[in-house]
């Protein structure tokens, strides 16, 4: 295996509110290979959307990045300067938006917006190189030349969404986020969409994380999948044994959760609710909804554990606890 | 062609086609007029003083021998002038400052909306009577407008703060910060474009309250004494007590002026409005 393209090492990002830090993303670590689909799975508030954020070093305040590090190229992004982490973005690592149909200005011609996000790198590139590379960002896309000449309203949202990938790969990047880059469009498009950034993931050699709670879009699309909850890891592996043989009591229940064509048994959700990020439940964070809960649940934090098919899980079902 | 388009298009906005004739004929008026009026009648003593409009003096003279047609001649562009300048000096700071406030936040918003709502509470002409009074003597045109212009500010800043604070929260805003472009860039390729109608809209209605300011000082013979603004004019008339003697040549054509002025901007304003603000077009 080659070396990864992006390490993230312990990542902890809380909000700050007036009742306490939130730990939106509480000790995070994992790596990236290059040329791979890494999917981003959760329930809402399980800091998917902070993660991508924090990678961007987009997270506003009252949100910091407490501490950890996203090593990418060999940089730690956590302690580039603001205007060190701008050039980085986009060109190192970029990010497909939630919700095309907002994501461009509407009174800007796609070309123009294209001009002007390479414009503001120190990116040296005549304007014929400029005008050869929308031309090829559009085709790989597939869309047509003449959508560079026009305005977003007169694209459709799934146009909207793949000049949106357009964008983020102009200058090549090394890590391209997509945060749940099919919301808000129909099936027919959302594949179309999903294979546009398959290709163009392909073609570039770069890494995809894709962030999202669509586990069908992550079957067919992802090669490695994390499980998130409450800001922590609670399993990664790669996508088929994590499907086939879900080691973490949650990805269990989220993966049964899941509508099958073959059986018409009623839906089963998982019971409880989300926990809250400002006050959560002592030791493993998932013991209060978990089936096969334990004394130690309550008492101690599971640490993530690799597991002999390469899947890491974080649960005390498996290795040795420490103490009782 | 662009341009021809455009103006193709202005037959949908009578208003605006209307207010932008207006406006356009009282640009035009000094400059065409000045070609087949004799100028020198706006001098004082230039005439008999005190005529009635007549076939050699068409508005009549006023009681210092300045012939009134020529006077307005003069007197137009000299207060359009200023209301042209001390608007774009009003709005460029409006636009500086509360693109900054909008869109920065933070301290640099407290500053420049505290300096703002401070300034707003004073009344306008207590300061400016304030500031013409300490530059007695000669106070020149240019220098006039810049006395406008230095309360011109306040209302353009917090407007465009409003639109800025709107605009900055919407998505592509946040998608252009992830795709790596500064602060400045996102000002001036994201944000002013958006706002582009809603400035000139702007423009119009500070144009039009420098030219009020202007005139207020004016009327009270704070203005520049050796020009014949339209404000002065008015000075001159109400210091003659035109108005109790009948003199009416004297002060109805300034006052005429003005008014057609506020017209032409008004409908320039309403017209942009219904440009840039989808809402209030009618379905045609």
């Amino acid at each position: 295996m080659s070396n990864p393209v992006l390490q993230v090492k312990d990542l902890r990002v809380y909000y700050h509110t007036a009742r306490g830090p939130a730990k939106a993303v509480d000790g995070v670590s994992f790596e990236l290979e290059p040329n791979t689909r890494l999917g981003l799975v959760g329930e809402s508030g399980s800091g998917k959307s902070t993660m991508a954020l924090a990678l961007m070093r987009m997270i506003k305040t009252p949100g910091r990045i407490e501490g950890g590090q996203m090593i990418l190229g060999g940089i730690d992004l956590a302690t580039l300067s603001s205007e060190a982490m701008r050039q980085v973005r986009l060109s190192q690592i970029s990010m497909i938006p939630q919700g095309a149909m907002n994501s461009l200005n509407p009174v800007v011609r796609v070309r123009k917006q294209m001009i002007d996000a390479i414009y503001a790198h120190n990116v040296k590139m005549t304007a014929k190189e400029i005008d050869r590379r929308i031309a090829e960002v559009i085709e790989w896309v597939d869309l047509e030349p003449g959508v560079a000449n026009m305005f977003p309203h007169e694209l459709s949202g799934g146009m909207k969404q793949r000049v949106c990938i357009a964008i983020s790969i102009l200058l090549k990047p090394k890590v391209i986020i997509a945060d749940e880059p099919t919301s808000a469009l129909d099936v027919v498009v959302q594949r179309q969409v999903m294979e546009t950034i398959g290709r163009v993931q392909a073609e570039l050699g770069a890494s995809v994380i894709l962030i999202g709670h669509d586990m069908g879009l992550m079957v067919q699309f992802v090669n490695r999948m994390i499980v998130m909850y409450a800001g922590k890891i609670a399993e990664m592996g790669n996508i088929r044994e994590l499907f086939t043989q879900p080691l973490h009591p949650y990805s269990q229940l989220l993966i049964s959760s899941l509508p099958r064509l073959d059986s018409k048994g009623e839906l089963q959700g998982i019971p409880g609710i989300a926990p809250s990020l400002l006050n959560p439940p002592s030791g493993c964070v998932f013991h209060t909804r978990c089936p096969h809960v334990m004394d130690i649940c309550s008492k101690q934090a599971p640490s993530l554990i690799a597991m002999d098919g390469g899947q890491m899980v974080s649960c005390h079902l498996y290795g040795e606890p420490l103490l009782w | 062609m662009r341009f021809l388009k455009t103006l193709a298009g202005l037959r949908h906005h009578p208003l605006l086609t209307i207010g932008l004739v207006i406006i356009l004929m009282l640009i035009l008026f000094g400059p065409v007029a000045s070609r087949f009026v004799n100028v020198k009648g706006a001098k004082v003593g230039s005439s008999l003083p005190e005529q009635t409009p007549s076939a050699e003096f068409p508005l009549g003279t006023d009681t210092y021998g300045r012939e009134i047609l020529p006077v307005m001649v003069v007197g137009t562009p000299l207060t359009l002038r200023i209301g042209l300048i001390a608007g774009t000096i009003g709005l460029g700071l409006g636009i500086i400052l509360g693109f900054m406030a909008g869109y920065f936040g933070g301290w640099v918003d407290t500053l420049i909306k505290g300096a703002a709502d401070v300034l707003l509470t004073v009344p306008g002409l207590l300061f400016l009577v304030v500031i013409a009074t300490t530059l007695k003597g000669a106070v020149s045109v240019n220098m006039m407008a810049l006395v406008v212009a230095s309360l011109a500010w306040m209302w353009p800043t917090r407007t465009i703060r409003a639109q800025v604070l709107t605009l900055r929260e919407r998505q592509f805003v946040m998608v252009a910060r992830l795709n790596g472009m500064s602060g400045f860039e996102i000002i001036v390729r994201e944000l002013i474009p958006n706002l582009l109608p809603y400035l000139a809209a702007s423009f119009v209605s500070a144009v039009g309250s420098a030219i009020l300011a202007s005139i207020g000082l004016e009327a009270l013979g704070l203005g520049p004494q050796n020009e014949p603004t339209l404000g002065m004019t008015i000075y001159w008339a109400l210091y003659s007590t035109s108005v109790l003697r009948g003199l009416w040549w004297w002060w109805a054509p300034p006052i005429a002026v003005i008014i057609l002025t506020f017209i032409g901007l008004f409908l320039i304003s309403i017209g942009l409005d219904q440009i840039a603000n989808p809402k209030l077009r009618r379905a045609t």
